[in-house]
């Protein structure tokens, strides 16, 4: 089966310093696949560019198998399988526009009559916890775990095959993070979704990913399935990041 | 309407809306307090205030109540299409070249960049010079002075939208792009645009009343504040009524508008508004 | 000489109304010994930091509160009770170093102003070789070439170690670090709480160690205190607290963490992520009875009741909690 991903040697330079470097990474479809790293390791820009949000100075990207062009026809194309999921959700809503235009959208580029776009919304809805009520608002007038939840359901609105979430429980309390994962990998698991985390919090990706890639400053440190990639790491720097981990398990020194 | 009651609810707004609104009372209800305004009395002119003529009369007896009513409208008629075509025409560029980036911005940058190098005066001064005098010719010239302004606002607006979360979100969607500009980046850039506006009507109507009286703006019969100025400016020595009153509309005016903007800008958009 | 915190309270003036931030929170840090205080959103956790140090919000009011400092009482509601101690016998760190670096002065102006503030007398040459040292201590590189940068010339993780060498200058008895590490990789979080455990041994202060963080808490700090919605809920040493956590909270939040070397299950339902239901109470309206009743997987009726005092856990009075249960047989 075709990969849902496939980013093959990509390379893209601002100025002097490279933000991705000979970045090759594959994605099997319907898996979840993590991206760590910490800041300036390009997983960020990563996403950017199999988004299309940026363009590459070398290299290829494929998506289920197509290559990643520019320009409108291949956005539009590419919009009905991919779809991100921002790391500040509320602040991808158009804070002067209603809910209800925002998911209207959704149904006008699918060429889609209205009411079969309102029926389908209020499944997801319903699958999300929020209430119907939540379509006539605006941005900010919901809380922002709503806000969170309405981003999400504008990206499976536009029925994707694939979601990439950036930093998804970023600002979270560790309390309420588990809520908006397990809702991730359920998602996942009834849509057949291939969903891509990028997050700099190893212990989440280890346990929603089935592989996952290190990154750091724009180049792939390791790649692999997560129990290898965290058990018995290779690389030097992946054991470093795994050191500095602070651990819940054992208790300082008293 | 929320934004009135907020701008009433401060000294300085108050003043500037109590101020806009006798002179548009002024202008508009001028005449019926008023005899004729191109009815000469040459027998009564320069006369002080009285009965006859509440204001007084100018050189040639006509009534100046009625006059600097009829001024007041034309000034401000022009001032106000003036901001608001190059409010719009402005922000439509601004908004398009923000977006496009590239060689487009440029070449529109630096068209701004040429316009505002002139003094706005004596640009204005050398367009109608090229272009001729008359009303119509005058608003068009004079909007072109004041385009790179509200452009450049909008411009900044639209850069900074596009690299915003809910800018890339439609983006993503593929929602069509001329929906993305109207629905999202208008209505963004809708606000600081009003304020500029604003703030601009008060310099637009000294604006057209310094080249009106240089006699580079109406022409007669038509008056506006700065033709009269003009008029009683020759003849100061035998009465200096004429003069006074005009420039006491035109201050009252520009006043009560940079007022009521400053108010404005305060309700709508309060991170300009600096100490406040 | 010990520090301690009695009682603090502090209510915020909002437009929807007065918000109790913190309610009657106490705690005690020995020297030499770092305390973490865990909190989540809405607990209160940096207002009792700030209150500590006098740089409360114009619209926050201190309605009760003493701390003890170095043998010295101070009355938190009087404003700016504890001003003599800033730059003295208390250092902050805050989550954002520029929040402690000007930016239109060099590291040096800044380190050497320290030191000037801490002793009026002495000469520059005394203060710029004392700066330099300090710079060193953190382990900054070319610590004569830092003096004369701008903060802005280095990277989040060094400007957090310039304000820890600046801590370390004025020599406190208390250190405050409010997240201090929140914003840095893992890599350079590790780095900086190393140069805060240096800062502590060098000096010997107290340390209290603000964080959401349940891991940094057990890996760096001797004791632990729990804030839930302005409430302290549980304080212990970190090795009682973990293994007995004597409020349901506590031990939620320990569960909800989720370990490094936890190990992806071949069964994907297996992998599910833990979470605490339901909200925050409002903070205008103190719910009665256990402010975490409602949210409590192990509540009896008495718990929406009765407000649960502080009571030791298994016999330790070090280990104290406020649950019903533990003396509830």
């Amino acid at each position: 089966m075709t990969d849902a991903i496939t980013v093959h040697d990509a390379l893209l330079r601002f100025g002097e310093t490279a933000a991705l470097e000979s970045v090759s990474v594959s994605i099997p479809q319907g898996t979840c696949f993590g991206i760590v790293g910490e800041s300036g390791s390009g997983k960020t820009t990563l996403m950017r560019a199999v988004l299309g949000l940026q363009r590459l100075d070398a290299g290829e990207i494929h998506i289920l198998g197509t290559p990643l062009q520019q320009g409108r026809a291949a956005l539009r194309q590419r919009a009905r399988i991919v779809q991100p999921i921002f790391q500040d959700p509320a602040a991808s809503l158009s804070p002067r526009s209603r809910i209800r235009t925002l998911m209207n959208e959704v149904g006008t580029v699918l060429n889609e009559p209205r009411a079969a776009t309102h029926e389908r919304l209020l499944v997801i809805l319903k699958r999300l916890g929020l209430p119907e009520s939540v379509i006539d608002k605006y941005p900010h007038e919901i809380s922002g775990g709503q806000a969170r939840r309405v981003a999400i359901a504008r990206a499976l609105l536009m029925k994707p095959s694939i979601l990439i979430a950036d930093e998804p429980t970023a600002g979270l309390d560790v309390s309420v993070q588990g809520d908006l994962l397990n809702l991730l990998q359920d998602i996942r698991r009834a849509q057949n979704i291939t969903l891509v985390v990028i997050s700099h919090n190893l212990a989440v990706v280890r346990l929603i990913a089935e592989n996952a890639v290190v990154m750091r400053a724009g180049r792939v440190v390791e790649i692999g399935e997560v129990g290898a990639l965290f058990g018995a790491p290779r690389e030097a720097y992946t054991k470093e990041l795994l050191a500095a981990w602070p651990r819940v398990t054992h208790a300082a020194s008293a | 309407m929320w934004a009135l009651k907020r701008i009433c609810s401060e000294r300085d707004g108050r003043l500037g809306l109590a101020f806009t609104i006798a002179i548009l009372a002024f202008a508009l209800l001028g005449p019926l307090f008023s005899p004729d305004p191109n009815v000469l009395d040459i027998k009564a002119r320069f006369a002080a205030p009285g009965m006859a003529h509440l204001l007084g009369t100018d050189n040639l007896g006509r009534d100046l109540l009625a006059r600097t009513s009829v001024g007041t409208r034309y000034a401000l008629t022009l001032a106000v299409l003036i901001v608001v075509i190059s409010s719009v025409i402005g922000s439509l560029v601004g908004i398009v070249a923000g977006i496009a980036g590239g060689w487009v911005d440029r070449a529109v940058t630096a068209v701004f960049d040429i316009v505002n190098a002139f003094p706005p005066l004596i640009l204005a001064f050398a367009l109608i010079a090229l272009y001729g005098k008359g009303s119509a010719t005058f608003v068009l010239l004079v909007t072109v002075v004041f385009i790179p302004q509200f452009g450049r606002m909008a411009r900044a607006r639209a850069r900074t939208l596009r690299n915003l979360s809910f800018i890339e979100a439609e983006r993503m969607l593929a929602v069509h792009p001329g929906t993305i500009v109207v629905r999202h980046y208008l209505p963004n850039v809708a606000g600081p645009i009003i304020v500029l506006a604003s703030m601009n009507l008060p310099v637009v109507i000294a604006f057209e009343a310094s080249l009106s009286f240089l006699g580079f703006g109406v022409q007669p019969p038509k008056s506006s504040l700065g033709t009269l100025i003009k008029d009683g400016f020759v003849s100061i020595n035998q009465s200096w009524w004429p003069t006074i009153t005009a420039a006491l509309v035109l201050a009252v005016a520009t006043l009560g508008a940079t007022l009521l903007g400053e108010a404005l800008r305060r309700v709508i958009d309060p991170k300009s508004a600096g100490a406040r | 000489m010990a520090i301690s915190l009695r009682n603090l309270s502090v209510d915020y003036n909002l437009p929807i109304g007065t918000a109790h931030a913190l309610r009657d929170v106490s705690l005690d840090i020995q020297k030499g010994e770092m305390l973490g205080l865990v909190g989540e959103s809405g607990s209160g956790k940096s207002t009792v930091a700030f209150a500590l140090m006098g740089l409360l919000a114009n619209n926050a009011r201190v309605t009760s509160g003493t701390a003890t400092i170095e043998g010295r009482q101070f009355d938190l509601t009087r404003h700016n009770a504890t001003a003599s101690l800033r730059g003295r016998g208390m250092a902050m760190i805050f989550q954002d170093p520029m929040l402690s670096l000007n930016p239109v002065f060099t590291i040096g102006a800044q380190l050497i102003e320290v030191l000037r503030r801490r002793a009026p007398g002495g000469d520059r040459k005394t203060r710029i070789a004392q700066a330099e040292d300090a710079l060193a201590k953190v382990k900054l590189s070319n610590p004569k070439q830092r003096m004369d940068q701008y903060p802005h010339e280095l990277s989040g993780g060094m400007r957090q170690r310039v304000v820890i060498a600046m801590a370390l200058l004025s020599e406190p008895a208390l250190l405050i670090a409010d997240e201090p590490t929140t914003a840095l990789d893992v890599t350079v979080e590790a780095q900086i709480m190393r140069e805060i455990i240096g800062l502590r041994d060098r000096i010997g202060c107290a340390v209290l160690l603000i964080t959401h963080s349940l891991g940094l808490v057990t890996e760096h700090c001797d004791r632990i205190s729990v804030l839930y919605a302005g409430e302290r809920l549980e304080s212990g040493s970190v090795r009682d607290v973990q293994r007995q956590p004597g409020h349901p909270y506590t031990r939620m939040l320990f569960d909800c963490e989720v370990p490094i070397d936890r190990e992806r299950h071949a069964d994907a339902t297996q992998n599910r992520f833990t979470v605490i239901a339901g909200e925050l109470p409002d903070p205008r309206r103190r719910p009665p009875g256990c402010i975490f009743s409602g949210r409590c997987d192990v509540s009896f009726e008495d718990c929406a009741k009765l407000v649960p005092g502080d009571y030791p856990v298994a016999g330790n009075v070090e280990h104290g909690a406020r649950c019903l249960r533990l003396v509830t047989p």
